[in-house]
């Protein structure tokens, strides 16, 4: 299949040169003026470490573990994202627990280790997607970096506080359920 | 002035000279080096983009990113200074003086202002007084010197890309040489003479007077070969990164890197001096018949960053030519223009114009 090249026929003005060359000039002081008399905040650079972009909704960021309103996490360690994820980078040891006292209730299973290489991670979404209880999101977070590669992994407690600050909730370095899981049976 | 010349145990003389000497050099250099500032956020608000405003002096003191300049010449100046195993040492180190010292003098002769009587005395604001008989002829063959620099940086640094570069400049020169100098011939001839205190006395202070009206195809063809002369886009065929790395300066680092670079910048204050003076008038102030010299020495500086700017807008908004069409251009289009020019002004003074 053959392409038909349309032939430009340049009338003798655009072949002085001096004519387009004018045009093209106009053209860059035109982008000059327009420039001088923007704010630096209107121009299309946003200057990274001053100004960031805007995160739309449903952006793939750091990762956060939701937790219940008292605390507890709501990872019930069903093993769904870790098995989802394409980059394996989720590793999650489960534990049992029980308490009468908070919302889950009962006999639970829970993460007692929960971690993501987030030097792996590819942040595709799809642990988020498997998730069950709505547990795991990927959020607008996209500042990850260490100076180190233990540093990237990010343990159970990291990851739970992740958005603690931005939310404005508390840091929550251990379990609000006893750690040694009672074996109580109620009906 | 005289006590400080005795001061110094000058003549008067003497000591004007280096007065000029050290305001004119260290202007065009101070110019020069603001101007890679000005290319590169120039360049920036053409392409829409930002260029260098973060450099800062303490972190805090940013003045719009002209402490880059500060900071460059830091680094160049505590880069190591490499040369290569295999290269010419001594014209090595050569090259880049060869190519900053013709740039730089070829100002030498251009009037940056009216002269002025104090004393019963007259000041010339050039560095070399008019009437020293090489007038304009003096920097048209420095300028011509300016390719040695390139050329002996290309050769010494013995490496093939930079040859090459060095080649196209060498070429570039012959074929651009021509077609300016007839140009600058019809300014002398229609003047009647090659000073440049002339050409601009001849050109008076009406802009319908100045040269450029009079021969606008003579500005143009050497307004064109300028930009071949001080090697930049669109016909920086020393350089060219798609084609052969960085040209010329391939080899060069550190200091000797950016003396090679604050040639260019300086070649190119002193052809914008050039045109302001062969084309427009020089010190002349518009519509202003007997200017102060703080006046004439304005307008010359003005005309002259008008251009110098007019050289950063254009390389921004052309492509660069190929080879063969830069060639083309020097030998088919510009030689005949500018000898077309040449004989119509010779036939319009023979009618007695």
């Amino acid at each position: 299949m053959g392409v038909i090249v349309k032939k430009v026929e340049l009338g003798w003005l655009d072949r002085t040169y001096v004519w387009p060359v004018m045009k093209g000039m106009a053209i860059t002081f035109g982008h000059f003026i327009r420039n001088l008399f923007t704010t630096t905040a209107k121009r299309y650079t946003i200057q990274y470490p001053d100004m960031k972009k805007e995160i739309p909704a449903g952006y793939r960021g750091l990762h956060e573990l939701k937790r219940f309103e008292d605390g507890a996490i709501k990872c019930v360690a069903c093993y769904m994202c870790q098995e989802a994820c394409p980059a394996r980078c989720i590793s999650i040891e489960a534990e049992e627990f029980s308490d009468l006292n908070i919302t889950q209730g009962f006999e639970e299973k829970r993460p007692a280790k929960f971690s993501i290489d987030m030097l792996r991670c590819i942040y595709c979404g799809m642990c988020e997607e498997a998730c069950p209880k709505d547990a795991i999101w990927l959020r607008n977070d996209y500042e990850v970096a260490a100076y180190d590669r233990l540093s990237m992994k990010y343990g159970k407690w990291d990851l739970m506080n992740t958005y603690a600050e931005a939310d404005g909730k508390d840091r929550i370095t251990e379990d609000t359920t006893p750690t040694v899981p009672r074996r109580t049976i109620v009906m | 002035m005289d006590m400080l010349a005795s001061l110094l145990h000058m003549t008067p003389a003497i000591f004007w000279m280096v007065v000029k000497v050290v305001i004119v050099f260290s202007a065009i250099m101070l110019l020069a080096s603001v101007w890679t500032w000005v290319e590169r956020r120039g360049s920036a608000m053409i392409q829409d983009r930002i260029g260098p405003n973060r450099a800062a002096i303490f972190g805090k003191i940013r003045i719009i990113g002209l402490a880059q300049l500060l900071a460059d010449g830091i680094k160049f100046f505590f880069k190591e200074d490499l040369v290569p195993e295999e290269a010419n040492k001594g014209l090595f180190w050569l090259a880049p003086f060869l190519a900053f010292v013709p740039a730089l003098i070829g100002f030498a002769v251009i009037p940056f202002g009216k002269s002025f009587v104090s004393g019963g005395v007259t000041y010339y604001l050039s560095v070399l007084d008019p009437g020293n008989g090489m007038g304009l002829l003096y920097p048209l063959a420095i300028g011509g010197m300016a390719v040695y620099g390139v050329l002996l940086a290309a050769w010494s640094s013995n490496n093939k890309w930079s040859i090459l570069g060095g080649m196209r400049a060498a070429a570039a020169m012959v074929s651009y040489e021509i077609g300016m100098s007839l140009a600058v011939v019809t300014i002398f001839m229609t003047t009647g003479g090659y000073d440049p205190a002339e050409v601009i006395r001849a050109q008076g202070h009406l802009p319908w007077a100045w040269n450029i009206v009079h021969q606008p195809l003579g500005f143009i063809v050497f307004f064109t070969c300028m930009f071949a002369e001080t090697n930049r886009l669109p016909f920086d065929f020393a350089e060219g990164e798609s084609e052969i790395v960085a040209g010329f300066n391939t080899e060069y680092g550190s200091m000797k890197f950016s003396l090679l670079a604050l040639a260019e910048y300086s070649h190119l204050m002193t052809a914008s001096a050039l045109v302001a003076t062969l084309y427009f008038g020089g010190w002349q102030v518009p519509f202003v018949q007997n200017p102060t010299v703080m006046l004439s020495v304005a307008s010359f500086l003005l005309k002259m960053l008008f251009f110098a700017w007019v050289f950063v807008w254009i390389r921004w908004t052309l492509p660069r030519f190929r080879y063969d069409q830069l060639m083309h251009l020097g030998w088919k289009v510009m030689l005949p223009l500018s000898m077309a020019n040449l004989v119509f002004h010779a036939w319009r003074m023979s009618q007695g114009h």
